[in-house]
């Protein structure tokens, strides 16, 4: 009897717990949802806008909108129209609209020149008006690789074209790269007979500016050696110029200071002559050979005008 | 004009023979020298006849010797620069440059004799005698200026017209100087016996002492005695009534016009005017 009391309780024991572990698995995945649909964007505010373009190339349903590379949408629907048009319909978060303005417009790039396709929001310069919900905004493609292609051919054949003129231009026997050959091989030839005939004239020159040089060296060289004995006379002549013109300033400022005007011109002149004469006689070696003079004695003159032989 | 290079290489040899600073050497002192230099080159110039330019010197000699003390030298370029000053005819400047020589006991005879001169050119005869006879007692015997005191005092005597007093004088004079090297004054002897006689009355040997006094004046080149020896002559020749007379005027014209003496030239003139008008024994 004890052992089936003890047995009853054990199996409700477990249908407890069976309970409890079913009740948390149920919401452990009702919480899994809710993340899962939080994180889709179910709960999301957004604002749908739209463009229209040739062709869906480059463009499907759910590729990433950007604006200044940051992802703030995506391509909600992709769809052709009547008329052949494709209209491709976006979904971006209400936060971002302040960043799409009334003349904004989208461009599909490409991550480098071969990486997947992007749709940029590009804002307009007008700032003041933002686009309103459901607008449809400008769209364009930026060049791609074929696109580059193309422009580089677009660029390359009319170079081409310009190197083929040339090219046959210069081929042309008489007027082309042949015949300029020939005229300066001409020219050539004609230019050594000058050259010859000059370099002939110019060895007649040469020997007579030899000649020329030789006594043009011979003539500075006399005068190197004429120049050598002025240089060696010169600085003693220069002192003695120089002395002969102190002197003259001498003579000039003593007749300007001292002397009346009328005895400038011949008694100052002569007494700084004297002076200059009895100046070198007081000079060494010349003072050795000039003794100074005696006291003079004048002969006696008791008549010195010969008044006495007749009356007055 | 070339110099011989031998000769400038002898002249350094013989500058270089002495020390350029020899302290032993005796040597005048820089102003004493530039003193000696100054009257040495007034002789000169005196002896040339250039008596302005000798005063100068003279004068320049005697401010040097006396800004060094040296009354001698001074007194002695005075006496220089006053018979320069004599010689140009300044008798009065002489007078006064003779004031300032006198004290000095070497020169003082020579300072009276030129004083003498000075006051008979100014005709202050009695001046002349009393310094003349001042001379005379510091020429005591036979003193080397004897014969100019002699020739002094016969041109006094013959300025008071002492003629005989005059003529023994100048021939007592020329007594002297026989013998001497003393040309001007032999020369002034002779023109003063010359006029002595004149005055004396002996026109007849007049004329050969003035002609003697002419060849010296000549030979000394002496203009204005050459021009007053001729007026002399013309003189002695209008007395003995000569003919030539005013042809030795002329002379004494032309003598005084070349050698720019006014003075003379005037006298010159004056004579030929009178010998013109005076009418000539035995000429047209």
């Amino acid at each position: 009897m004890s052992l089936l009391i003890q047995h009853d309780s054990d199996a409700a024991a477990l249908r407890r717990g069976t309970r409890r572990f079913l009740f948390i698995a149920a919401l452990a995945t009702l919480a899994l949802i809710v993340a899962i649909v939080v994180r889709q964007g179910m709960f999301r505010q957004v604002t749908s806008y739209s463009f229209v373009t040739d062709s869906a190339q480059d463009i499907a349903k759910g590729q990433a909108v950007r604006i200044a590379g940051f992802r703030v949408g995506a391509v909600s629907d992709v769809s052709l129209k009547d008329d052949g048009q494709v209209v491709v319909i976006m979904e971006i978060d209400a936060d971002n609209m302040r960043f799409v303005t009334h003349d904004a417009r989208v461009e599909l790039r490409k991550e480098g020149l071969v990486g997947s396709p992007t749709l940029e929001i590009v804002p307009g310069p007008d700032k003041t008006r933002l686009a309103a919900a459901q607008a449809r905004l400008v769209f364009s493609r930026a060049d791609g690789l074929s696109a580059l292609a193309n422009q580089v051919r677009d660029e390359f054949v009319p170079i081409l074209r310009d190197i083929k003129l040339i090219t046959g231009a210069l081929a042309d026997p008489q007027k082309g790269l042949p015949g300029t050959l020939a005229q300066v091989r001409a020219s050539s030839e004609a230019l050594n007979a000058l050259l010859a005939n000059g370099s002939r004239q110019v060895d007649g020159i040469g020997r007579a500016a030899t000649k020329v040089l030789g006594k043009a060296e011979e003539d500075l060289s006399q005068l190197g050696s004429t120049l050598a004995a002025a240089n060696q006379r010169l600085p003693a002549l220069i002192d003695r110029t120089q002395q002969v013109v102190d002197h003259v300033e001498k003579i000039t400022a003593e007749a300007e200071t001292s002397l009346p005007p009328t005895l400038r011109d011949g008694s100052a002149v002569t007494a700084d002559v004297r002076e200059i004469v009895s100046g070198a006689k007081q000079a060494w070696p010349i003072r050795n050979l000039v003794d100074a003079p005696a006291p003079a004695r004048l002969k006696m003159d008791s008549d010195l005008r010969g008044e006495a032989g007749r009356a007055r | 004009m070339r110099v011989n290079p031998l000769f400038i290489a002898a002249l350094l040899l013989a500058g270089c023979a002495g020390s350029p600073n020899s302290a032993n050497a005796p040597a005048n002192p820089p102003r004493l020298k530039a003193a000696l230099e100054a009257e040495s080159d007034g002789a000169r110039r005196y002896g040339r006849g250039d008596y302005a330019a000798a005063a100068r010197r003279f004068d320049e000699a005697a401010r040097i010797h006396a800004s060094i003390d040296d009354t001698t030298g001074a007194a002695r370029n005075r006496l220089h620069l006053a018979r320069s000053e004599l010689a140009q005819g300044r008798a009065e400047a002489a007078l006064l440059t003779l004031e300032r020589a006198s004290g000095d006991a070497g020169t003082a005879l020579d300072a009276l004799l030129l004083k003498a001169q000075a006051q008979l050119a100014l005709d202050r005869h009695p001046a002349a005698q009393q310094s003349l006879a001042a001379a005379h007692g510091q020429c005591a015997g036979a003193c080397p200026q004897a014969a100019s005191l002699h020739l002094l005092q016969a041109r006094t005597a013959l300025a008071a017209k002492r003629a005989p007093d005059a003529l023994a004088q100048a021939e007592a004079a020329l007594k002297l100087l026989q013998d001497q090297d003393e040309a001007a004054e032999t020369g002034n002897a002779w023109r003063l016996i010359a006029a002595a006689r004149l005055a004396a009355g002996d026109a007849v040997n007049a004329l050969p002492a003035a002609r003697a006094a002419l060849e010296i004046d000549r030979r000394l080149a002496l203009p204005e005695k050459i021009a007053r020896d001729w007026l002399l002559i013309g003189d002695i020749r209008s007395g003995v009534g000569a003919g030539d007379t005013a042809a030795a005027y002329r002379r004494a014209l032309e003598v005084a016009n070349a050698a720019g003496l006014d003075d003379l030239a005037r006298l010159a003139k004056a004579a030929l005017a009178v010998h013109d008008a005076v009418p000539q024994r035995g000429t047209p």
